[in-house]
């Protein structure tokens, strides 16, 4: 498997604090690898994502996304990845088909035009097909703020994924979506890795959906605590047949972290 | 929710690489050309459905050549060997383009509060094309300042033959992109919505007063000489007087500088100010 993500004694202090947010992580992540980031509340898994994707700058250390440094080839980074950040990042004054044209041109996979209608055929399909496959059809059209939080969400996952990314990277892609939401959203996500084969790199606080991930490293005051399959990581639990979360809970109590 | 696997191919897949391959097969100055349309067209976009942007772009002509002009010229022009008038048209003109340009950019600002800039700063792009970009797209409301103006300054009897309109129409991009540019030495650095739309006063006002908008500065010396010189809208105000006295007898008395020396000042300030505050910008985003 080639390594798609390398991160070496990756530090981050941010200018006005006195300690670091992130204290020489390293890990490595492999292509189509699904691939989970878990921690409290200010552990920096944030921090570790803004840096990865090239929106951060780092203290020191070594990143490398897709085979490019970060720092020297954040341009070539950035046509290899796809990101869902934390916070909803739509222009809520345009429509949701506004949205993507936007991104799809922002990232020269077509010329712009004015209208969606002249647009090329083959975006006019692509966004109508995909559009029918995450249910947002009839509010392709509307304006963002007229939107659901679950239905902002999955057009930013269309969004995301519109220029091929190498890498997705998922900043806690579900918070604040409701149960139901969540599943179709989860649903989608997994059928594209399956299917395209996409790394996929994710932080969440639902760490039920951590269950079926591949990988998983705990991080904590800035530090990489853990590192292992979700089993493995139930295997240091104490209970009996734990689930991950037990397996979490436990870790970040003994640890001194504040749970999320 | 499920997708079988030939709707993918054609969805997400086959469809996807098709549009990856239509962006290498594009040059990268071309995909940056591209990309200072999207950003620029996104703001119009947004602009378009702002009934108060609109609005207020055609309002300020009102207040700034309709009260301040009139009031000046009917209180100021006695003193004056030429046809004030027409002065504060053309200086009115630019400052509107100037003022509605530096304020519109204050979007860079709303962008930023509001998480959309996130979305910039992750595509492969130059942080100049988002710039760019981003100064174009904030001239759409100039533009209708500017035409504002134009239309105030027809009803109080100044007027511009249609040649020296065009030639203003055909200068405002340099005059919007030099404007823009400025303000970025500023924007870069500002992440607050209130302190972006006090700085935009603070750039604006000083111009307006002292390179020469409304207030001939011929006479100017020490400090504000100092000042009027190294403000854009100075050599920008006297590109267009140039244009629009050209081959008049007022020419000597109005015009300050030799053209060509007008236009090596607006391309080198708006280079220098541009790649700064571009710089100061991208540094701000990603240096916390």
């Amino acid at each position: 498997m080639n390594t798609v993500i390398e991160v070496s004694n990756l530090v981050k202090q941010y200018d006005k604090s006195k300690e670091p947010a992130v204290r020489g992580i390293s890990f490595e992540v492999g292509e189509g690898e699904f691939f989970a980031f878990l921690g409290p509340n200010g552990a920096g898994k944030t921090t570790s994502i803004s840096i990865l994707t090239t929106t951060l700058s780092k203290t020191s250390g070594d990143v490398r996304i897709a085979g490019y440094d970060v720092d020297r080839e954040a341009r070539q980074v950035r046509e290899h990845i796809g990101i869902i950040f934390q916070q909803p990042s739509l222009d809520r004054s345009l429509t949701a088909e506004e949205n993507i044209r936007f991104h799809a041109c922002l990232y020269g996979m077509y010329n712009y035009h004015p209208t969606f209608r002249g647009m090329p055929a083959e975006y006019r399909n692509r966004v109508t097909e995909l559009a029918e496959v995450v249910g947002i059809t009839d509010a392709l059209f509307r304006p963002i703020k007229k939107l659901s939080g679950g239905m902002q969400r999955k057009l930013e996952i269309i969004r995301s994924l519109m220029h091929t990314p190498k890498i997705l990277f998922l900043d806690e892609p579900t918070q604040g979506l409701d149960a139901v939401s969540r599943r179709s959203l989860w649903e989608y996500i997994d059928n594209v890795r399956h299917e395209l084969g996409t790394t996929v790199f994710l932080t969440t606080h639902y760490i039920d959906e951590a269950e079926k991930v591949d990988r998983v490293c705990i991080v904590n005051h800035g530090e990489i605590a853990m590192c292992g399959t979700p089993d493995e990581i139930k295997r240091s639990c104490s209970k009996e047949n734990p689930s991950l979360e037990d397996a979490y809970v436990e870790f970040v109590l003994k640890t001194g972290g504040m749970a999320s | 929710m499920t997708i079988n696997s030939e709707q993918l191919t054609i969805n997400s897949y086959g469809g996807l690489d098709d549009g990856r391959a239509v962006a290498r097969r594009k040059s990268r100055f071309l995909r940056e050309i591209n990309a200072v349309i999207s950003v620029l067209a996104r703001d119009i976009m947004v602009g378009l459905k702002s009934p108060g942007l609109i609005i207020s772009s055609l309002a300020m002509p009102i207040l700034m050549m309709g009260l301040l002009g009139g009031s000046l010229s009917q209180n100021m022009s006695a003193g004056i060997a030429f046809d004030y008038g027409k002065f504060i048209l053309v200086g009115q003109l630019i400052n509107m383009l100037f003022m509605t340009t530096v304020m519109g950019l204050t979007s860079l600002v709303d962008d930023h509060e509001t998480d959309f800039m996130q979305e910039m700063m992750v595509a492969p792009v130059s942080r100049y094309a988002i710039v760019v970009g981003k100064i174009f797209g904030s001239s759409f409301g100039a533009v209708i300042s500017m035409i504002g103006t134009l239309i105030v300054g027809l009803f109080m009897g100044y007027t511009l033959s249609v040649t020296q309109w065009l030639l203003i129409f055909a200068l405002s991009p340099l005059i919007c992109l030099s404007a823009g540019a400025m303000a970025m030495l500023i924007f870069g650095v500002i992440k607050n919505n209130k302190i972006s739309n006090m700085a935009a006063m603070l750039i604006t006002m000083p111009q307006m007063f002292l390179s020469g908008a409304i207030i001939p500065i011929n006479n100017s010396s020490g400090i504000l000489l100092v000042l009027n010189r190294i403000m854009p809208m100075t050599y920008c105000l006297d590109l267009v007087r140039s244009v629009v006295y050209r081959g008049t007898a007022e020419y000597d008395a109005i015009v300050l500088f030799n053209p060509a020396v007008t236009c090596a000042a607006i391309v080198g300030l708006t280079v220098v100010f541009l790649s700064v505050g571009t710089w100061l910008f991208a540094r701000s985003e990603k240096n916390r």
